[in-house]
């Protein structure tokens, strides 16, 4: 009789869990298909230079000379209609010859950007796809559209329009990726910072800011690292933390941080900055070190390692982690890749140097494959 | 090193020690290391395709002054002044144009001049500045901002858009706040009367040439009566 009441209270919580198991993993399963459907009504429609022959063959085929028609008619009226800025738009991804030609009009981009500064938002955003199209063409195309249109590009990185703020980000990347005299120019401007706020909003923000901000600064990273501003470097390295190695975009993280040098240049960062990029590290360590974002978590992951021992860390607590740390170390030695194993052994030196540790202690538990 | 790298024999401890003997402590620095591209995930440059079916819908959907609500994300898109219904694309240009054009407290703390209160454009930079014409000149040469920003607050806006909400009530009293804030100004408007939702105009004096017209006089004249 006494088991009764207990085993339906049992019954009773092994249902009340299962159905807040099951309200979590619909809810989740929402966010995800929310996420889903929004990825395909703005990524699936993205196009390379030219690609778009191939894949519509009915669309029109716009030539130079259409191009220089509908250029001067917008500069005639110094006003574009939305159907002005498809036929361009169309007539960009068609071929770099009619990205020039438009290019070669004097001031006839002047009227996109009038339209894509306008106060009418749908013009705005038919504007922003414009540029976006434009901006495939080569360095001084994208030259072009920087000084005439870089200060709205990152103006609008903080607009609430996503269709807006999403298209301002492709344009940066294909300008990023063309031009480093425009990645310098848009550097003055502080674009970094803008872009470390994106590439850091929370995993709740749906909107998928997140990946096309890691790509600009990953751009940035390669091409345009010594551009960067010391106030831009100095507001990455206070907002290190804001960024968990489970977000998206997150594989760009340590490769950004090694680029930019936060590590060795930023003498502010402090033990919970260095206590965060550690966690972070240990958590890249259980990626798939034969995938690309794997590697690239892996390789850069331990260079900020490595460049933190070598600052001599004064505060930083490892003893707590030695155990976990040496594990990592252990299962990126077994891995046997040259350039990998080279840098883990500065890695140690470091460590050793930095007197962390009790290094007797340490080099018994290493692992090192000769 | 490398040589030694791919045999499964496990180093002992004297052999590692001698390795890191050779080795110094420092930081690994991208310029040694940039030409190693292989592990960087590639990047194509990519457009973006509108569909005009979208446009024309939203076109035939929407009214052209209509430009508060995306139909796609119903998010509002603008911030606009409430007192001048000028629409800014960021939070930040509205705290400027708000606090620059419509605050008096601002406008006060500018006349008094001990301090820079004009603040650059990009909310990241904390620069402030004495003068409009300082902040466009620094915004032209650190941020290489075109010379005629759109956004710029120190522009005179258009006429259509200075139209302030007219108060309609009858029960205000008329320009009272003009008088308090100008009374060194010789362009000091005429306090015509005191209505209280009647018709007939209650007034010290409703005279152009004498009275309340010359704030400076009434001034004078109150002195002289101390």
């Amino acid at each position: 009789m006494e088991g009764t009441p207990l085993s339906s209270n049992t019954v009773a919580a092994s249902v009340q869990i299962s159905d807040t198991a099951l309200r979590l993993r619909i809810r989740e399963y929402a966010r995800q298909q929310r996420k889903e459907l929004r990825t395909n009504t703005t990524d699936a429609l993205r196009f390379g230079l030219g690609q778009i022959k191939d894949k519509i063959s009915e669309l029109e085929n716009l030539s130079i000379r259409d191009v220089h028609g509908m250029a001067s008619r917008i500069k005639r009226r110094k006003h574009a209609t939305s159907e002005d800025m498809y036929r361009l738009s169309h007539a960009f991804l068609q071929g770099n010859e009619n990205i020039n030609a438009f290019a070669g009009v004097q001031g006839a981009t002047q009227v996109i950007i009038k339209e894509f500064t306008g106060t009418q938002m749908q013009r705005q955003i038919e504007a922003a796809e414009c540029l976006c199209n434009y901006s495939l063409g080569d360095a001084h195309v994208c030259e072009k559209i920087t000084t005439m249109a870089g200060s709205y590009l990152v103006t609008f990185l903080d607009n609430q329009e996503p269709r807006l703020k999403r298209s301002c980000l492709w344009t940066l990347a294909n300008i990023l990726a063309t031009c480093s005299k425009s990645a310098s120019m848009l550097l003055q401007m502080q674009l970094a910072s803008k872009l470390w706020k994106l590439y850091t909003l929370p995993a709740s923000d749906t909107h998928g800011y997140q990946e096309d901000a890691g790509i600009c600064l990953h751009l940035i990273a390669t091409r345009a690292a010594a551009s960067i501003r010391e106030e831009d470097r100095r507001y990455i390295a206070e907002n290190l933390h804001k960024k968990q190695s489970g977000e998206t975009a997150a594989e760009y993280y340590m490769y950004i941080v090694f680029q930019l040098e936060l590590v060795n240049r930023e003498r502010d960062l402090c033990a919970a900055h260095f206590q965060h990029l550690l966690d972070f590290f240990m958590e890249n360590v259980n990626f798939d070190p034969s995938t690309v974002a794997g590697k690239l978590r892996i390789v850069y992951g331990v260079r900020v390692i490595a460049n933190i021992f070598a600052t001599g860390p004064a505060n930083c607590q490892l003893e707590l982690q030695a155990d976990q740390l040496v594990h990592a170390l252990n299962k990126l030695f077994a891995l046997r890749e040259p350039g990998l194993t080279q840098d883990l052994m500065q890695l140690l030196k470091n460590l050793i140097g930095a007197q962390l540790l009790d290094n007797e202690l340490l080099m018994e538990h290493i692992r090192v494959y000769a | 090193m490398n040589s030694e790298i791919f045999s499964a024999v496990v180093l002992a401890k004297d052999q590692l020690q001698k390795i890191l003997d050779d080795l110094s402590v420092g930081f690994i620095t991208p310029t040694e290391e940039s030409k190693d591209t292989s592990i960087l995930p590639p990047f194509k440059k990519l457009g973006v395709l509108i569909d005009l079916e979208d446009i024309e819908d939203e076109e035939t959907k929407i009214p052209i002054w209509k430009n508060v609500v995306n139909t796609k994300t119903t998010q509002s898109q603008y911030y606009s002044c409430i007192q001048c219904r000028r629409q800014l694309p960021t939070a930040h240009l509205l705290d400027l144009h708000i606090t620059e054009q419509h605050d008096l407290y601002f406008a006060a703390s500018v006349e008094r001049g001990d301090k820079p209160h004009y603040t650059c454009y990009i909310e990241e930079c904390p620069l402030k500045f004495f003068q409009p014409a300082d902040r466009k000149d620094h915004c032209i040469k650190v941020h290489k901002f075109p010379a005629n920003y759109r956004f710029d607050q120190g522009k005179t806006p258009n006429k259509a858009k200075i139209r302030t909400k007219k108060a309609t009530n009858v029960m205000d009293v008329h320009n009272d706040r003009d008088v308090t804030m100008d009374l060194s100004d010789e362009r000091v408007p005429n306090i015509k009367a005191f209505s209280f939702g009647h018709p007939t105009q209650r007034t010290f004096n409703s005279r152009k040439d004498k009275a309340l017209i010359d704030m400076r006089a009434m001034k004078e004249a109150l002195d002289d009566m101390e």
